[in-house]
C-alpha cells in the first residue's frame, strides 16, 4: 500500500517536473512590435473608417485587391489584374485566399464592400474616393438608389471588375485606402451595430487579427496563421498602447517599453544631433488660403500682386526653425514633389522653385507698391489682414513668427485670430475669413490629389477663386490616358495655380521617430496610413 | 427620513433633466459641427446628419435624446463608430474610479493629518512645515507634479513603471500626483477649523475636566473640526472619481478624464451630454452621501428637521 503510494507519487512528481520543463521552454522567441498611438481607434468598419489610426491598424488585419508596401503596387488578394486599352476597365483576379474563419475571400466581398461604401444610407466620410466609379457619385447622392448600377461587378466567385468613368491611372494605388478594403456581408448583417467594435466582431483577411481590443488602453495584433502570405510576415505580434501625451510615450520608449516613438518637433534637434532620428515627409502640405472674393473693405485681397507681396514676404526657413526646429521644411511649390511621376518622383520630372526658403523683401515690396498703385493707397499702413488659425501651440508659433516678418517687411498690420480647430472648418467652409491656415494630405500618389481641389466647382475650395484655363486643363488631363501627357497638363495648372496666388505655399510636414536596436523593416507612408510594420522584425 | 430621501430624489432628478437640456442648448451653441473635418463635401455631409438624425429639427432631436435618456440609452458616439455612450463609461469609468478611490484615501488621511499637526502646533516650526507643504500643493499644477514624479521616480531612478495601468506598483505615482492637490486643500481647512475649535468653551470644559489630550482631540475637537472638510469632500470627490484629463494622460490610464476634453474639442454631442449626466449623477450622490454623514458625525444635524 504504502509503496503504490510512493509510486503514485513519483508518478506525479515526474510529471509536474515535465509539465514545468514544457511551461519554461515552450515559449518560443516571440517577435513583438510595440508602439503607441496618442488618439483611440475611432473604428475598424474599413468603409467608415475616417483617420490614421484606424488605417494602420486597418491595412494590418484586412488586405484590399493590391497592398501597397514602400510605394510599391504588390498583388493583394488579386493576383493579377487586365486593364482596358482606354484605362476605363479593371478586371482583377483574386487568388485563394481564406478569411480568417475558414471562409474563402470572394469578387462577391469586393462587389458588397464598394456597394457599401456608395450606399448612403452606410454614410460614409471616404464615399468621395469611389466618385471615379462609373455611377457612383449618383448612387452615394441618392439620384440613382439601384446599387447594381453602380460599376463594380463580381463577374464570378474569383473575378472582379471596376468600371470607371474617366481613365485613372493611379487607380492601383488609390485601392490602398482604408475604404477599399473588404468585409464580408454575413459578417456586417449579423453584427449590426456591433460590428467592428470588438476583436470578436469582424473578420480579417489581412497579415494579423485582433487578439484583444481594450479600448482606450491596449490592442493586441496576432499573425493570421490562414493569410496567404504568412510565411513572409515575421513578427508575431504588435501591441499598441494609447498613450495620449507625446512625452510619456518618450519616456515609456526611453525606459524600454516601446520599440518605437514619435519625437515631438521641440525636442527634434536633440535627437537629430545625437543621430537617432528618422525622418520623413507626412504627405501634409500646408498653405495660407486668401479668400479673393471681392470686398470694398479689403479690396486688397482680391489683388495678385497684393498676394504675392505677402508670399515673398514670408521667410519659411526662418519661422520653420522657430516653430518646428527645422522638422517641418519650406515648400517652394504646391504640390508634394514626392508624388509620383511617370517613372521617378514628379517633382524630379517636372522641377520646379517658384518660391525660395528665404524671403525676399526686395520683391515683396515691389509686389506691395504694384497693388498699392492699382489700388490707390498711398501708405501700407492703411492695409490690415486677419490670419485665421486654429488654437494649436504649433499653427500659434508659426501665425506669431508669420505675423512679426510680414509686418516688419511690408508695413501693413496682419492680425492673427485662434479659433477652436471645429470652429475653423466652420469658417473657412462658409469663407468667412480672410486668410486661413489651411492644407491638404493626399488621397492618392498622384498630383491630381492637389490639384483637384482648386476646381472652381469643388466645394473644398472656398476661396472664391476659380480659373477656367485651370479648370479647362485639368478636365482634360482626366481623358489622357499617356500618363507622361497627363503629368505635364497637371505641372501646367500647377503654375497657374502659383501664378495667381489663391494660396500661398507655407510648408511640408515631415514626422520625426526612433526605434530600439534590432527593429528593422519600419515603413512610414505618406498617404492613407502612417505605418507599415506588415514586413518588420524585432530581434533582441 | 424616507420622506426626506423620496424629496431628495424627486429634486435631483429635476436637476439632472434640467442639467441635461441646458448642456443640450449649450453644445449646439458652440460654434461648428461633429462632422466637420478637411475632406467633408457637402453630399456626404447630408448622409452623415441623415445617419445620425441631424437632419430633423432641434426639438424633435432633443425630444428623442430624452425619450432615450429615460430609458437609460445614452446614444452613441458620433466620434467613436458604433461606440454606446455608455459602454465608454462602463470601459473607463472603474479605472478613474479605482485611481480616484486611491487618491481620495491617502488625501484624506495625510491631509487631515497635516492640518491637525499644524493646528495643534500653533506657531511652532511644525506648523510652519504644514503651510509650505500646503502652500506647494495648492500652487504646483498636477501636470508639473505628475510630469516630475515621473522623471525621477519612473524614469531617473526606476522605481516605479513610467506610466500604463498593469497592477499596483502602476498606481502608486498617479496616485501620489494625484494626491497633492487634495492633501494641500485638505490640511489648509482642517488647520483653520482645528483653530476655531481649539477656542471653544467646551473644550476648555473638557480640559478643566482634566480629560487627557489624547481623548479631547479624538473625542471633541476632530470631530467638530472635521465637519467643513467632510463638506468638501463631496464635491472632491465626484470629480476625482470621475477622472482627470491631466494625470490620467500623462500616465497613460485609460480612464473617463480625456473623454471630457475630446469629446468637447470634437464636438461629440453625445459623449458630452452623457458625461454630464453620469457626473451630474455622481455628483449629487456623492453630495447626498456627505449629507448622512454630517448626521452621524454630528447627531445635532437632523436631516428630517425638528422633531417633536
Amino acid at each position: 500500500m504504502r509503496k503504490t503510494l510512493h509510486n503514485i507519487l513519483a508518478v506525479i512528481f515526474l510529471g509536474l517536473l515535465a509539465f514545468l520543463g514544457l511551461a519554461i521552454s515552450a515559449p518560443a522567441a516571440q517577435r513583438e512590435f510595440t508602439f503607441s498611438m496618442a488618439y483611440e481607434i475611432p473604428g475598424l468598419d474599413p468603409q467608415k473608417a475616417n483617420s490614421i489610426p484606424s488605417a494602420v491598424v486597418g491595412t494590418h488585419i484586412l488586405e484590399g485587391l493590391v497592398r501597397v508596401h514602400d510605394g510599391k503596387i504588390l498583388p493583394g488578394m488579386a493576383e493579377r489584374w487586365e486593364i482596358s486599352e482606354d484605362g476605363l476597365v479593371y478586371t482583377f483576379h483574386l487568388r485563394d485566399a481564406l478569411w480568417n474563419d475558414g471562409k474563402p475571400v470572394t469578387a462577391h466581398d469586393f462587389e458588397y464592400s464598394f456597394r457599401r461604401l456608395l450606399d448612403p444610407a452606410t454614410a460614409a466620410e471616404y464615399a468621395f474616393a469611389a466618385y471615379g466609379i462609373e455611377n457612383g457619385k449618383a448612387f452615394n447622392k441618392g439620384e440613382i438608389t439601384d446599387p447594381s448600377l453602380v460599376g463594380v461587378k463580381a463577374l464570378d466567385a474569383k473575378t472582379f471588375e471596376i468600371r470607371l468613368v474617366e481613365p485613372m491611372d493611379y487607380l492601383l494605388g488609390y485601392l490602398q485606402l482604408m475604404c477599399f478594403l473588404p468585409t464580408r456581408q454575413d459578417v456586417v448583417e449579423h453584427e449590426k451595430d456591433a460590428f467592428a467594435t470588438g476583436a470578436e466582431h469582424m473578420v480579417y483577411n489581412g497579415p494579423f487579427v485582433i487578439k484583444e481590443w481594450k479600448h482606450e488602453q491596449i490592442m493586441i495584433l496576432e499573425k493570421n496563421p490562414r493569410y496567404w502570405n504568412s510565411d513572409a510576415i515575421k513578427l508575431d505580434r504588435a501591441v499598441i498602447h494609447q498613450v495620449h501625451e507625446q512625452n510619456t510615450a518618450l519616456n515609456l520608449f526611453e525606459s524600454g517599453e516601446l520599440d518605437m516613438v514619435d519625437i515631438p518637433s521641440n525636442l527634434y534637434e536633440k535627437y537629430a544631433t545625437e543621430g537617432k532620428a528618422k525622418v520623413s515627409l507626412t504627405g501634409a502640405d500646408d498653405w495660407i488660403k486668401v479668400n479673393v472674393r471681392p470686398d470694398p473693405k479689403r479690396p486688397w485681397l482680391a489683388n495678385k500682386d497684393f498676394r504675392k507681396a505677402l508670399a515673398w514676404a514670408i521667410d519659411r526657413e526662418e519661422y520653420l526653425k522657430i516653430s518646428t526646429k527645422g522638422l517641418y521644411i519650406p515648400n517652394l511649390r504646391y504640390v508634394l514633389p514626392i508624388v509620383a511621376g511617370v517613372e521617378k518622383h514628379y517633382a524630379e520630372e517636372y522641377p520646379l522653385e517658384y518660391y525660395t526658403a528665404k524671403a525676399d523683401p526686395e520683391k515683396a515690396r515691389a509686389h506691395l507698391k504694384a497693388a498699392m498703385d492699382h489700388l490707390g493707397i498711398d501708405d501700407p499702413a492703411k492695409i490690415s489682414v486677419t490670419y485665421l488659425i486654429q488654437d494649436q501651440e504649433e499653427c500659434r508659433l508659426m501665425a506669431e513668427a508669420l505675423q512679426d516678418q510680414i509686418q516688419r517687411t511690408l508695413g501693413i498690420s496682419f492680425n492673427v485670430q485662434i479659433v477652436t480647430r471645429k470652429q475653423r472648418f466652420l469658417q473657412e467652409g462658409q469663407a468667412d475669413y480672410e486668410l486661413v491656415y489651411s492644407g491638404w494630405g493626399p488621397d492618392f500618389d498622384d498630383p491630381l490629389t492637389y490639384i483637384e481641389i482648386w476646381g472652381s466647382d469643388i466645394s473644398h475650395n472656398n476661396s472664391g477663386w476659380g480659373n477656367k484655363e485651370f479648370d479647362d486643363i485639368v478636365a482634360a488631363s482626366r481623358k489622357e490616358t499617356d500618363r507622361g501627357k497627363r503629368l505635364a497638363l497637371l505641372f501646367e495648372a500647377e503654375k497657374i495655380l502659383l501664378d495667381e496666388a489663391p494660396m500661398i505655399p507655407l510648408q511640408l510636414r515631415r514626422r520625426a521617430w526612433m526605434t530600439q536596436p534590432g527593429v528593422s523593416g519600419i515603413v512610414r507612408p505618406f498617404i492613407g496610413s502612417d505605418l507599415d510594420f506588415v514586413y518588420a522584425t524585432v530581434e533582441k | 427620513m424616507t420622506r426626506y430621501i423620496l424629496k431628495r430624489f424627486l429634486i435631483s432628478l429635476l436637476t439632472v433633466w434640467l442639467l441635461v437640456s441646458v448642456v443640450f442648448v449649450l453644445v449646439r451653441l458652440l460654434p461648428g459641427d461633429p462632422f466637420s473635418s478637411e475632406k467633408l463635401t457637402p453630399a456626404i455631409r447630408a448622409n452623415l446628419e441623415a445617419y445620425y438624425g441631424f437632419d430633423q429639427p432641434l426639438h424633435m432631436q432633443y425630444f428623442r435624446y430624452i425619450g432615450n435618456l429615460l430609458r437609460g440609452d445614452l446614444g452613441f458616439s458620433l466620434k467613436y463608430q458604433n461606440m454606446p455612450v455608455s459602454k465608454i463609461i462602463a470601459d473607463s469609468f472603474p479605472y478613474s474610479a479605482d485611481l480616484g478611490i486611491r487618491t481620495i484615501l491617502f488625501a484624506s488621511l495625510v491631509g487631515i493629518s497635516l492640518g491637525v499637526i499644524a493646528g495643534l502646533n500653533r506657531g511652532k516650526p511644525l506648523e510652519y512645515l504644514c503651510i509650505v507643504i500646503a502652500v506647494i500643493g495648492i500652487s504646483l499644477p498636477d501636470f508639473i507634479t505628475g510630469s516630475l514624479l515621473q522623471y525621477f521616480f519612473g524614469l531617473k531612478l526606476g522605481w516605479f513603471p513610467v506610466a500604463l495601468w498593469r497592477g499596483f506598483r502602476y498606481t502608486v505615482l498617479p496616485t501620489l500626483a494625484l494626491s497633492f492637490y487634495t492633501i494641500a486643500l485638505l490640511s489648509r481647512i482642517m488647520r483653520t477649523s482645528m483653530l476655531d475649535v481649539t477656542g471653544q468653551d467646551y473644550i476648555r470644559t473638557a480640559r478643566a475636566k482634566g480629560l487627557s489630550t489624547f481623548r479631547i482631540v479624538w473625542r471633541h475637537q476632530l470631530r467638530n473640526a472635521i465637519l467643513p472638510v467632510v463638506t468638501v469632500l463631496g464635491p472632491i470627490t465626484a470629480a476625482i472619481l470621475t477622472g482627470t484629463f491631466v494625470i490620467e494622460s500623462i500616465y497613460a490610464i485609460p480612464g473617463m478624464g480625456k473623454f471630457y476634453v475630446l469629446g468637447v474639442q470634437n464636438l461629440d454631442y453625445t459623449v458630452i451630454l452623457g458625461l454630464t449626466a453620469f457626473y451630474g449623477i455622481f455628483l449629487i450622490a456623492a453630495n447626498f452621501v456627505v449629507d448622512i454623514l454630517y448626521g452621524i458625525i454630528d447627531p445635532r444635524i437632523a436631516l428630517t428637521g425638528r422633531r417633536n
